[in-house]
């Protein structure tokens, strides 16, 4: 044996070690790339279901992990206003069979399944016929029932709370998986949730409380409602304190969002206030509320939602309508209300149809105007820049509210864009006349009103909001306005019952 | 031999692979810092466009980064004068464009953003609170906090929070940068904008003198910015803060009559002054010494032929018609005369002389020096000491309120009293038009929110001077106000 030999096989055994060494990181990148780096969502055949469960891309940037989406309302039973009822006593519809609620999309990021919103937790709703009977799901209705500042609250004091450690959501987890005769979670998801994933998850919820904290100065918005666009403020992080009180409050209902292709057809002023006519942008603008960025929406799968919705028929009226009364009602409709609302429930032409009333003749409650300025539809403008054609470039300030289609309308109560009146019926009444308080948030359908019943305070222990019209005490909620001869309230009570049957076709 | 043949062949080798490396890491070098891109065509599809978002080549040494100008209000919100993002500083920005008019996006390896004449030179307007503004290019930009904008910038860099991890993380949530641009970004622009912007607080000492009053909305120390960026002098005691002037039609001034530019006549012609207020906004010398040029006669036709915008309000004809006989009888002598154009002895005039203070013959001729040196050609600053302002033309007047040469006076109507009967305190910078008494509002709720208080006590604001027509009746005041809206 030479010497040369000898050192030969110190290098070739260097050399062995070196590529078992490599072949071995080479697997080991390979598994930790499966592992973490799939971006996969669950994706649905049924366009509605897309709409409800699908996802638009949300969960890359505030995707919670499933299983601590699951724990969170149990171990955080007592912040839940109604604790047996989990995530439903913050308004959420489940559907039987489904683990997640109507609005909330799964996908497969960063090595766990993460969830979190789409269009339909704002745009998805359910109606009861009478309080004994099955709540029927309606996708693109406003989400009557979810209360979004209840799920935040919740959310934030969760965050804020002392069981909010690896520890106790890790422990919660494995008694719902132990209850779902699963077993624990695999190690490596709990080492990256023991030691990372909680923290982080703690600290944005903190984050996203503080940057969210001007809310809690807003009137409670109940039910159905949210303020569009003072969130955006704070996404560009104005110092809101500083803004003028009479553009801190927005507070408007969900709208419905079906039929959007003739909408957008026809250019129409979309938003309450008509501050967009591009619909594409509006969708990418509502998206970012359910909590895409420009980086991470999903494109491919926001178009399927899109497209989708432009085509979808709001629901027909579900329950008994009288032909010949309604058919007495079509041409007081179209005496008053066809050149602003559109010929009629399919047919959005008119003359003033989709366009903005300036405020002081539509004289409904200002604060959703002025809560949209000409400051922040210019900071918009930067919103998806160098994302091509999907820069925002429509957004205008307006000075009064859009005239909306009323396809739907039954589905769309409580009414005006601060959602003030509880029935078509108390529309076609003078503001004087109009209900002061009523409750929101009960799903239960007033056939004879048209809107929801809104005489019942609570029902097995959930109980529903109070709104009250004052504009003193809750300055966003004024019932005035969309009245006089011009707006049918002035009409006969024959007129009325005729017109509201005629409303129900649409 | 063939061994000898052999190394002699792997030289080559490592020769070509190092030129090959050279090559591609310069090509790259070239591609991701330096090559030009042109401004997409609708930036140039109309003169006023060109105006309005024309990059004038301040991109190479005065452009940030475009992710990092986008990302800073976010960050340092609390800078800025208010709420509202770029927006709180003025700017005049129409719905719709992505930068604020004045502001130019240009690839120089990299998007940067960059200014240029119509930051500072395009009016807005309100016909009403529940309006939107109309902008005009040339105008005087009446609602820019220019310098809470110079501090704004400063002050970013300043903060430790302006570092690479703070706006990485805050360009994430908006843009997907490709891997070599992030550590491009990180490790050489960000680090570079720094140390550029740190700079600068040198150059801006004098403004964040504590003793001197605030410019507000609407003005701009425009000589100290050439005596401390252009020649690099000390900071004196001097300060002028005087509004931004209209700047079209600029044909109307005949150097060849003996008329000047400037507030104080600093200037000897149009093309003078184009080249210096550019040269001032790439905050060197021209990066392309051609192109500069063409930039520049292109400016000097623009600003020559644009003419002043007509009154957005009904005229009562008659009225103004009476009010041309006033107008004869007391202005023309000095605003429609061979005058016009020209010094008017600060002891004749009588308004606040601290302007005057911020400029002298001596700046005048280094500051020519230095131009001469960068290689450009022009007849240059007046060179003799500042002794009076100039006999103002009334184009487009209704526009260019506040009036005087500080800003000191609201409205016309304000003017044609006498000075211990103009407003003491006011507000400006607000857009919405007062057609009564020919200005914008700056009194009332929202005039005090929206612009910057001012005191005619403070140092160079004075408004005394210039008490013509004074006296006049309140007949003739209205009829020669009412013809003052006709020019």
């Amino acid at each position: 044996m030479d010497e040369r030999s000898s050192i030969d096989r110190v290098f070739s055994r260097i050399g062995l070690i070196t590529v078992v060494f490599l072949v071995l990181a080479l697997l080991g990148g390979v598994f930790l790339l499966g592992r973490f780096g799939a971006d996969t969502p669950v994706d649905y055949k049924d366009d509605s279901d897309h709409f409800k469960y699908g996802s638009l891309g949300s969960e890359h940037e505030f995707g919670v992990p499933y299983w601590i989406w699951r724990a969170l309302p149990e171990l955080f039973q007592d912040k839940l206003p109604l604790p047996s009822r989990g995530w439903q006593s913050v308004g959420f519809v489940f559907e039987p069979g489904k683990d997640l609620p109507v609005g909330m999309s799964k996908r497969h990021y960063l090595g766990f399944d993460v969830v979190w919103l789409n269009c339909a937790f704002c745009h998805a709703g359910t109606v009861r016929e009478t309080a004994q009977s099955g709540a029927k799901v309606y996708a693109a209705m406003p989400a009557n029932t979810f209360d979004f500042r209840a799920f935040m609250r919740f959310l934030f004091a969760t965050g804020e709370d002392r069981r909010f450690t690896p520890q106790d959501i890790l422990r919660q987890i494995d008694t719902i998986r132990k209850r779902e005769g699963l077993g624990r979670l695999p190690l490596i998801d709990r080492l990256v949730l023991r030691f990372y994933g909680i923290y982080y998850m703690r600290e944005r919820i903190l984050t996203l409380r503080d940057r969210l904290s001007f809310i809690k100065d807003e009137p409670e918005w109940g039910p159905g409602r949210v303020d569009t666009f003072n969130p955006l403020k704070a996404y560009f992080n104005f110092p809101i304190e500083q803004l003028p009180q009479r553009e801190r409050i927005g507070t408007t209902d969900f709208p419905s969002i079906w039929n959007q292709g003739q909408r957008e057809a026809l250019k129409m002023n979309l938003h309450w206030d008509g501050n967009n006519i591009s619909l594409e942008e509006r969708n990418r603008s509502a998206a970012m509320g359910a909590g895409i960025t420009p980086p991470t929406g999903d494109r491919p799968r926001m178009k399927r939602v899109a497209d989708w919705l432009r085509k979808l028929d709001a629901p027909p009226y579900p329950f008994k309508i009288d032909k010949t009364l309604a058919a007495d009602g079509a041409p007081i409709y179209k005496k008053y209300c066809a050149e602003c609302h559109g010929a009629d429930g399919k047919n959005f032409h008119g003359e003033y149809s989709g366009k903005v009333v300036p405020i002081e003749n539509i004289g409904t409650d200002r604060h959703r105007l002025d809560s949209y300025t000409y400051d922040v539809a210019v900071n918009q403008n930067m919103i998806f820049a160098e994302y091509g054609d999907e820069r925002f470039s429509h957004f205008r300030k307006t000075f009064g509210y859009a005239n909306s289609p009323l396809d739907g309308i039954w589905l769309r109560a409580p009414y005006l864009h601060n959602g003030s009146v509880p029935t078509l019926r108390d529309l076609l009444q003078p503001s004087a006349n109009r209900p002061k308080t009523f409750y929101r948030g009960y799903d239960v359908y007033d056939q004879k009103n048209v809107g929801f019943v809104t005489d019942v305070a609570e029902e097995n222990g959930k109980k529903f909001f109070l709104y009250d019209t004052d504009e003193n005490k809750e300055p966003g909620n004024s019932n005035k306005g969309h009245e006089g001869k011009r707006y049918g309230t002035e009409l006969s009570a024959a007129e009325k019952d005729a017109l509201l049957e005629y409303l129900k076709t649409f | 031999m063939a061994d000898e043949q052999r190394k002699g062949y792997r030289w080559k080798l490592a020769l070509l692979v190092l030129v090959i490396l050279v090559v591609v890491f310069g090509a790259i070098g070239w591609y991701k810092f330096f090559r030009e891109e042109a401004q997409p065509d609708w930036v140039t599809a109309t003169p006023d466009m060109r105006f309005m978002y024309g990059s004038i080549g301040a991109e190479h040494d005065a452009g940030l980064p475009y992710w990092i100008f986008f990302v800073l209000p976010r960050m340092f919100p609390e800078k800025l004068p208010g709420p509202g993002g770029y927006a709180s500083l003025g700017v005049a920005w129409e719905q719709g464009q992505e930068l604020p008019i004045g502001f130019t996006k240009k690839v120089v390896g990299f998007p940067r953003v960059a200014n240029n004449c119509a930051s500072c030179h395009t009016a807005s307007y309100r016909k009403s609170p529940n309006d939107n503004p109309v902008f005009v290019p040339t105008g005087p930009n009446h609602t820019l906090n220019l310098q809470a904008f110079f501090r704004f910038a400063v002050d970013c860099a300043k903060d430790p929070r302006f570092n690479a991890d703070e706006i990485m993380s805050q360009i994430a949530l908006v843009y997907d940068l490709p891997f070599l641009d992030k550590l491009i970004y990180r490790y050489v622009l960000i680090p570079i904008t720094k140390k550029r912007l740190l700079e600068r607080e040198k150059q801006f000492q004098w403004v964040y003198h504590k003793e001197f009053p605030l410019w507000g909305r609407g003005r701009d120390d425009a000589m100290n910015l050439t005596k401390y960026f252009l020649l690099n002098w000390p900071m004196d005691d001097s300060i002028g803060p005087t509004d931004m002037p209209s700047i079209w039609n600029l044909k109307k001034y005949q150097p060849e009559k003996g008329m000047l530019m400037n507030l104080a006549g600093d200037s000897h012609d149009a093309r003078s002054v184009i080249i210096d207020s550019a040269l001032g906004l790439l905050a060197a010398a021209p990066h392309d010494s051609e192109d500069f040029r063409k930039q520049i006669d292109w400016l000097v036709s623009y600003l020559s032929e644009k003419q002043a915008p007509k009154f957005p309000f009904p005229i009562d004809e008659k009225l103004a018609e009476s009010g041309k006989a006033v107008f004869a009888a007391n202005c023309a002598r000095c605003h429609a005369s061979d005058r016009t154009g020209t010094r008017v002895p600060v002891e004749e005039v009588g308004t606040d002389s601290e302007r005057l203070k911020t400029w002298s013959k001596k700046a005048a001729v280094e500051s020519n020096k230095v131009v001469r040196n960068f290689g450009i050609e022009r007849r240059g600053l007046v060179e003799n000491e500042p002794s009076g302002y100039i006999a103002a033309f009334l184009d487009g007047i209704w526009l260019r309120a506040p009036y005087l040469h500080n800003g000191s006076v609201p409205s016309l109507r304000d003017l044609l009293k006498p000075a211990a009967e103009r407003p003491k305190v006011f507000y400006r910078g607000y857009d919405v038009y007062d057609p009564v008494n020919v200005g914008f509002v700056t009194e009332g709720e929202e005039a005090q929110r929206v612009g910057t208080r001012y005191d005619v006590g403070e140092r160079a604001s004075g408004n005394q001077g210039h008490e013509y027509g004074t006296d006049l009746s309140a007949k003739e005041k209205d009829a020669l106000i009412e013809y003052l809206k006709t020019l």
